[in-house]
C-alpha cells in the first residue's frame, strides 16, 4: 500500500467514524460531568410535591408532611430560622402592636370554632366580620360558574405574625429614611432595606401601606418554586393545565441573605430591584418557554422582559408596557401579578385612599390541609382568622386602563396583600385575586399555598398552587440570560 | 415503513399514553423527573379551485397525520436529556390510491416522497444532552438552533434546514424545521462591562454527521405532489404523424429551423401546451461525514440599554442548491390532458455560504399611546452581508459569485380596538425585507429567480376571544418584486386543555406568469386540523 493510499484509507475511516465519535462525546458528557459538577441541594419538583399533596381531594397537611426542616440542608435551615420570641418582640416593637391585641373589637361574640355559610344569616357579627366579597362570592355552596367557594370554615385564633429577624432589624435601622415626594411616590435612592413605613401615618398613609407591600419580604429573598396552574370554564371544566418553575432573586433591599443591600455593584448602579425567571413545564405547547423579568426600582423605569420562545428556539424582547392583556389561559394580567403593577406618576397613576381600618376574617391554611374537592371544586379545610386590615381603594386615573379601580386588603401587622378586587371602566367587578397563605413561625415567613383568581365578566376562574423553597445559593446568572437559555427548550 | 407498522406504532402510542391529568405523564426515574409529552394531529385540505386544473385535485388534497412524542429527563439540575420523534403520513395516498384523476395527474407517483416520512432523521427529530455548569451551556446532539427576529421567512436563521414539501397551510414548527447534529457551546462571562446588562458567546459546530439540507417543494406532480408549482412552458407541435425520424414534439419557436416544406406541413398541426415537470438533477453534494460538509457559526448575544443585540457569523454550505441547465436536452413526457411535460436536465451543487450579520430588538416606549392600550411597539431588525454567494446566471448558464446584502425590519404592536374586541388586544406585526445583490449585471433578469433588488413585505394580525380560546389570525405575504401575494386566514379554537381545532384557508395570486406565488395560483385551499395533546 502506498503512503497516499494509507492516508486515503485513514481519512475514510475518520469520516466514517465521525458519527460514532459524536455519539461517544454525548455519552461522555452524560457520564463524566456529574463527577465534578456539584448540585446545591435537592429541589422540590412537581412530581415530588404530588407525592406529598395532590391538587384535588387531598386533605393531607402539606406543611406538616413537607416542612422546610425536611427540605433544606441543616446549615441552610439554620441560616433562615431565628428564635421565635425574639422575632415576635422585635416586630411588635417596629410596628407598635401585636395583632391579637388589635382585634376582637368587632363582634367579640364570634369566637374561634367551626361555622357554615348559613351562620351568616343568624349571626350578624359573623356577617360583619366577613369581607363583603367573601360574603357574596366565596362563603357559599360550591358550584358553577366559579371555583373555590367554601360552605364551611374554621375560625382560628388570631396570631401575631412577623418577619425574619434581620428584616425587623433593617426596618428599625432605616426607619424614617424612606421619603415620599409631594405626590406620594418614593424618592429614588431614599429606600435602603426593611419595610419602609412600619407605622403608616399622615397625608400619604395609603401610599405608605401600599409601598410596604411593594417592598415586602414575604417568602424569601431568593427562592426556587414550582407552581401548578389550572383554569376552569363557567361549567367548572378544566380548560388549562399548567406547570411553572419560578426562580426569584431580590437585587435590592437585601437584609436576610448576604450580600446585603444591593446584590452587586451592577444592581446598585442600575437600580435593579428584582429578577425572576419563569420556566413553563406544561402545558405541552408551552414546555420549554422561559420568561425573564428584570424590574427596576425607579418608578418610571420599564421592566426588561425577555422571552425564550420554545417553538422558535429564539429569544424575543417583550414590551414591558404590555401589562394589561390577560396571561394565556389565566385570569390575571401582568399588572395583577404583584397586585397592581408599578406605582408611577407618569404611567397608569393611581389615587389611593384608605376606605377602612378594621378587622376582617382573612383566609389562611396553617397546616396546608386546604384542598379542592372534586364536588363543585369546593374549597375544604378553609381557615379564617381575624386580622387587623387596611382596605385601600386604588382609583386609576387613566381612563384607558383596563380597570377603573381596585379594592385591596392589606394586613396591618405585615402589610401583606391577601385579597384584591378589580373593577372595569364600567364599574363592573372584573377580576379578583385571593391568596391563602401559610405562616412559618420559625422562619418569620409567609408563603402562598393557594391563589384563586376569578374573572367575573368571562365567568372563568383559575387556581395556583405554588410551593416556594427559599434558597441561599441563587446567583444573578441563574435569573439572567444564562438562566433563560439554560432553562429554555 | 409500511402502513401497518405505522398504524401499529400510532395505536400503541395512543393506548399507552391515555388522556389524564398533567402529571400522569410525569414519572420519577432515579428520583428525578422524567416527562413525556406529545400530540397527534389529523389535518386535511380541500381545493378551493373550481375548475379542473392539471396541478391540483378538485376535492380533498391531503390527509396529513402527525404523531409527535417528546421526552425530557433531568438527572441533575445542570444536566438535561431531551428527545423527540415524529411520525408523518399523508393518508391521501391510500385514500386516492385507485382514484383516476390522482393517478392520471401523476400525484400517485409522488407517494415515494410524500406518503410516509421514514428516513431516520425524519423519525428522530431531536436527541441531545444539555449540560449547564456555571457560566456555560453546552448542548450536543440532534438539535435546533434558532437565530433571528423575523417571522414567516428566514433571513439569518440558517443553521437548520427546513422541510417545506407539505406546503404553506397550517404547519407546526416541529414538522418544518429539521434538527441536525450539532455541538453548541455558549459561554456567559461572569464579568462584563457595566454598560452591558448581559452577555453570551455562542459557537456552533456542525460535524456533518448526516448531510441534510432544505427539502423544498419540488417541480412536477410526480415528485412534488399536490404542492408542485404550475409553471407553463412554450407551446409545442406534435409532428410525429409526419413520420420523419427524430421529429416529435418541437417547440413552436424552433419551427423556423426546419426545412420550408416541413414548416408548411407543421403549420396545420395544432399547438400543444407544455408544463415544467420534475427535473432530473445531477446533484453534487458532500458525503455525510466529510469535512467539506462541516459548518461553523458563532454569535455574540448581549443586552444593552434594554435592547437585545446579536452579532452573527456563519461559514458552511447553503441550505439550498444552485442549479443550471445540463448539456443534455430536457426529457419530454406527455400528460393525461395531452400537454407536454418538460423535465429539465440540471446540474447542481450546494455552494459555500458565508455571512456576517446582526440583529436588534427593543421596545420603543415613547410610542406607547394610552388610547391604543398603552403598549409600546417592539422593533426588530435583522441583517447579514454574505460574501461570494453563488447564483445561476440564466443568460450565460454559468454559476457566478456575488456578494449580497439582506435585511428585514419588523414591528410587533399590540393595540386595543374595543369596537372589535373589548377584552383582548390585537397584535399587528408588519415586516419589510430586501435582498440586494451586488455587482448585478446590466441585464434586468440576469440571475434565475432574482433581480438586483428583491422586496417582500408581510403582515400578521391576530387577537383572541372567549378567554383566549378562540384565536383568529390573518397573514399576508407580498412578493413586491414579482407582484404576487400569499394570504392565510385562520381560526384556532381550544376546545379543552387537550383538544385543539384549526380551520383556515390559503390563497395565492401573482401577475407575472411563472414568477413568485403565481406558480401556486391553483393551490388555493381550505384546510383543517384536529389536535390532541398530552403532557
Amino acid at each position: 500500500m502506498t503512503i497516499s493510499e494509507i492516508k486515503e484509507k485513514t481519512m475514510n475511516r475518520i469520516r466514517e467514524s465521525k458519527g460514532t465519535v459524536f455519539l461517544t462525546f454525548i455519552m461522555a458528557m452524560v457520564l463524566v460531568s456529574p463527577l465534578w459538577a456539584g448540585e446545591p441541594y435537592k429541589k422540590i419538583d412537581a412530581v415530588t410535591l404530588q407525592k406529598y399533596k395532590g391538587w384535588l381531594d387531598d386533605p393531607r397537611p402539606l406543611t406538616k408532611e413537607l416542612p422546610y426542616s425536611k427540605i433544606l440542608p441543616a446549615e441552610v435551615y439554620a441560616k433562615l430560622t431565628w428564635d421565635i420570641p425574639t422575632m415576635k418582640k422585635a416586630w411588635a416593637d417596629v410596628v407598635g402592636f401585636a395583632a391579637p391585641d388589635a382585634v376582637g373589637k368587632i363582634a367579640p361574640e364570634i369566637k374561634p370554632g367551626k361555622y357554615s355559610y348559613k351562620d351568616m344569616e343568624t349571626k350578624a357579627g359573623l356577617k360583619e366580620l366577613v369581607i363583603p366579597y367573601f360574603r357574596d362570592h366565596f362563603f357559599k355552596p360550591a358550584g358553577p360558574p366559579l371555583i373555590g367557594n367554601f360552605s364551611e370554615m374554621t375560625l382560628i385564633p388570631t396570631r401575631q405574625l412577623y418577619f425574619q429577624l434581620p428584616v425587623s432589624q433593617a426596618t428599625k435601622k432605616n426607619a424614617g429614611k424612606t421619603k415620599l415626594d409631594d405626590k406620594g411616590y418614593i424618592i429614588d435612592r431614599s429606600y435602603e432595606a426593611g419595610i419602609p413605613f412600619p407605622k403608616p401615618s399622615g397625608k400619604f398613609k395609603a401610599q405608605q401601606v401600599v409601598y410596604n407591600w411593594v417592598k415586602r419580604y414575604w417568602e424569601a429573598e431568593s427562592s426556587d418554586s414550582v407552581g401548578q396552574f389550572k383554569g376552569f370554564n363557567r361549567h367548572l371544566k378544566m380548560d388549562f393545565d399548567g406547570l411553572i418553575e419560578i426562580k426569584t432573586l431580590n437585587l435590592a433591599g437585601r437584609c436576610v441573605i448576604p450580600p446585603f443591600g444591593y446584590l452587586d455593584e451592577r444592581a446598585r448602579q442600575r437600580k435593579e430591584a428584582s429578577a425572576v425567571l419563569l420556566t413553563y413545564l406544561a402545558p405541552r405547547d408551552q414546555y420549554g418557554t422561559a420568561l425573564n423579568v428584570l424590574t427596576y426600582e425607579a418608578a418610571d423605569a420599564f421592566d426588561l422582559n425577555t422571552l425564550y420562545i420554545n417553538s422558535l428556539r429564539r429569544l424575543r424582547k417583550l414590551s414591558a408596557t404590555d401589562s394589561q392583556d390577560a396571561l394565556g389561559g389565566q385570569d390575571i394580567i401582568m399588572d395583577d401579578n404583584n397586585g397592581f403593577g408599578k406605582l408611577c406618576s407618569t404611567r397608569n397613576p393611581y389615587k389611593l385612599e384608605i376606605l377602612a381600618e378594621r378587622e376582617y376574617l382573612v383566609p389562611f391554611t396553617t397546616d396546608g390541609s386546604l384542598y379542592f374537592s372534586s364536588k363543585g371544586m369546593e374549597l375544604k379545610n378553609v381557615e379564617l382568622e381575624r386580622r387587623p386590615m387596611y382596605v385601600i381603594k386604588m382609583t386609576q386615573l387613566d381612563k384607558n386602563y383596563v380597570y377603573s379601580y381596585r379594592i385591596a386588603y392589606f394586613d396591618q401587622e405585615t402589610f401583606i396583600l391577601y385579597h384584591i378586587e378589580n373593577y372595569d371602566q364600567k364599574g363592573r367587578l372584573y377580576r379578583t385575586n385571593t391568596s391563602f397563605t401559610t405562616f412559618v413561625p420559625e422562619m418569620g415567613m409567609t408563603t402562598q399555598r393557594t391563589v384563586i383568581s376569578r374573572d367575573h365578566v368571562d365567568l372563568h376562574s383559575s387556581l395556583a398552587l405554588p410551593f416556594i423553597t427559599p434558597i441561599v445559593h441563587l446567583k444573578r446568572s441563574d435569573v439572567g440570560l444564562e438562566g433563560l437559555v439554560g432553562k429554555g427548550k | 415503513m409500511s402502513t401497518k407498522l405505522f398504524l401499529a406504532v400510532a395505536l400503541l402510542t395512543l393506548v399507552f399514553f391515555q388522556p389524564g391529568p398533567a402529571f400522569s405523564e410525569e414519572f420519577l426515574v432515579g428520583g428525578k423527573p422524567f416527562s413525556i409529552m406529545g400530540y397527534v394531529t389529523q389535518g386535511g385540505a380541500v381545493s378551493l379551485v373550481e375548475k379542473n386544473k392539471p396541478d391540483t385535485e378538485r376535492d380533498f388534497q391531503s390527509a396529513l397525520t402527525n404523531l409527535f412524542l417528546e421526552m425530557a429527563y433531568k438527572p441533575r439540575d445542570d444536566i438535561k436529556l431531551y428527545g423527540s420523534g415524529m411520525l408523518t403520513a399523508d393518508w391521501m395516498y391510500d385514500l386516492k390510491h385507485n382514484d383516476r384523476s390522482w393517478k392520471d395527474k401523476g400525484f400517485a407517483d409522488s407517494r415515494k416522497n410524500l406518503y410516509i416520512d421514514d428516513q431516520y432523521w425524519q423519525l428522530l427529530k431531536e436527541a441531545h444532552v444539555t449540560w449547564t455548569p456555571p457560566n456555560w451551556n453546552i448542548r450536543a446532539g440532534k438539535q435546533i438552533v434558532g437565530w433571528g427576529e423575523t417571522d414567516g421567512f428566514r433571513l439569518i436563521d440558517q443553521i437548520n434546514p427546513l422541510d417545506q414539501r407539505r406546503g404553506f397551510a397550517d404547519v407546526e414548527f416541529e414538522s418544518t424545521i429539521i434538527p441536525t447534529w450539532l455541538l453548541k457551546t455558549e459561554y456567559f462571562p461572569a464579568h462584563k462591562p457595566m454598560w452591558m446588562q448581559d452577555l453570551g458567546f455562542e459557537f456552533i459546530f456542525n460535524p456533518n454527521v448526516t448531510w441534510i439540507k432544505n427539502q423544498p417543494i419540488e417541480l412536477g406532480n410526480d415528485v412534488g405532489g399536490i404542492w408542485a408549482p404550475y409553471v407553463t412552458g412554450p407551446d409545442f407541435k406534435d409532428l410525429s404523424p409526419l413520420g420523419v425520424p427524430g421529429l416529435g414534439f418541437i417547440p413552436t419557436g424552433a419551427l423556423g429551423a426546419l426545412p420550408p416544406p416541413l414548416q408548411a406541413a407543421a403549420a396545420s398541426f395544432p399547438n400543444v401546451a407544455s408544463r415544467i415537470g420534475s427535473a432530473d438533477v445531477t446533484l453534487d453534494r458532500p458525503r455525510s461525514g466529510s469535512t467539506t460538509g462541516m459548518e461553523y457559526a458563532g454569535r455574540i448575544k448581549t443586552i444593552i440599554a434594554d435592547s437585545i443585540i446579536t452579532l452573527n457569523g456563519f461559514y458552511g454550505r447553503s441550505n439550498d442548491y444552485v442549479s443550471r441547465s445540463a448539456a443534455a436536452p430536457p426529457r419530454m413526457t406527455t400528460a393525461e390532458d395531452g400537454a407536454v411535460i418538460i423535465h429539465p436536465q440540471l446540474e447542481a451543487f450546494y455552494p459555500y455560504f458565508k455571512f456576517v450579520g446582526a440583529t436588534f430588538s427593543r421596545d420603543i416606549t415613547p410610542l406607547k399611546a394610552s388610547f391604543l392600550g398603552g403598549v409600546a411597539p417592539v422593533l426588530r431588525l435583522e441583517t447579514f452581508y454574505a460574501f461570494n454567494s453563488t447564483f445561476s446566471n440564466q443568460i450565460t448558464n454559468e454559476f457566478v459569485k456575488k456578494d449580497e446584502l439582506r435585511y428585514a425590519i419588523g414591528v410587533d404592536w399590540k393595540v386595543k380596538i374595543p369596537l372589535l374586541n373589548p377584552r383582548a388586544y390585537f397584535t399587528i406585526s408588519p415586516q419589510f425585507y430586501q435582498q440586494k445583490i451586488m455587482s448585478y449585471g446590466s441585464e434586468r433578469k440576469e440571475l434565475a429567480g432574482l433581480y438586483e433588488n428583491n422586496y417582500m413585505t408581510t403582515l400578521m394580525i391576530t387577537t383572541s376571544y372567549l378567554h383566549n380560546k378562540l384565536v383568529p389570525s390573518f397573514f399576508w405575504m407580498r412578493d413586491r418584486t414579482n407582484k404576487a401575494n400569499f394570504f392565510r386566514y385562520q381560526l384556532g379554537y381550544d376546545y379543552s386543555n387537550v383538544w385543539h381545532f384549526v380551520i383556515g384557508a390559503t390563497t395565492f395570486d401573482g401577475t407575472k406568469e411563472g414568477q413568485g406565488f403565481d406558480v401556486f395560483q391553483n393551490k388555493d385551499q381550505l384546510y383543517f386540523k384536529v389536535s390532541y395533546k398530552w403532557g
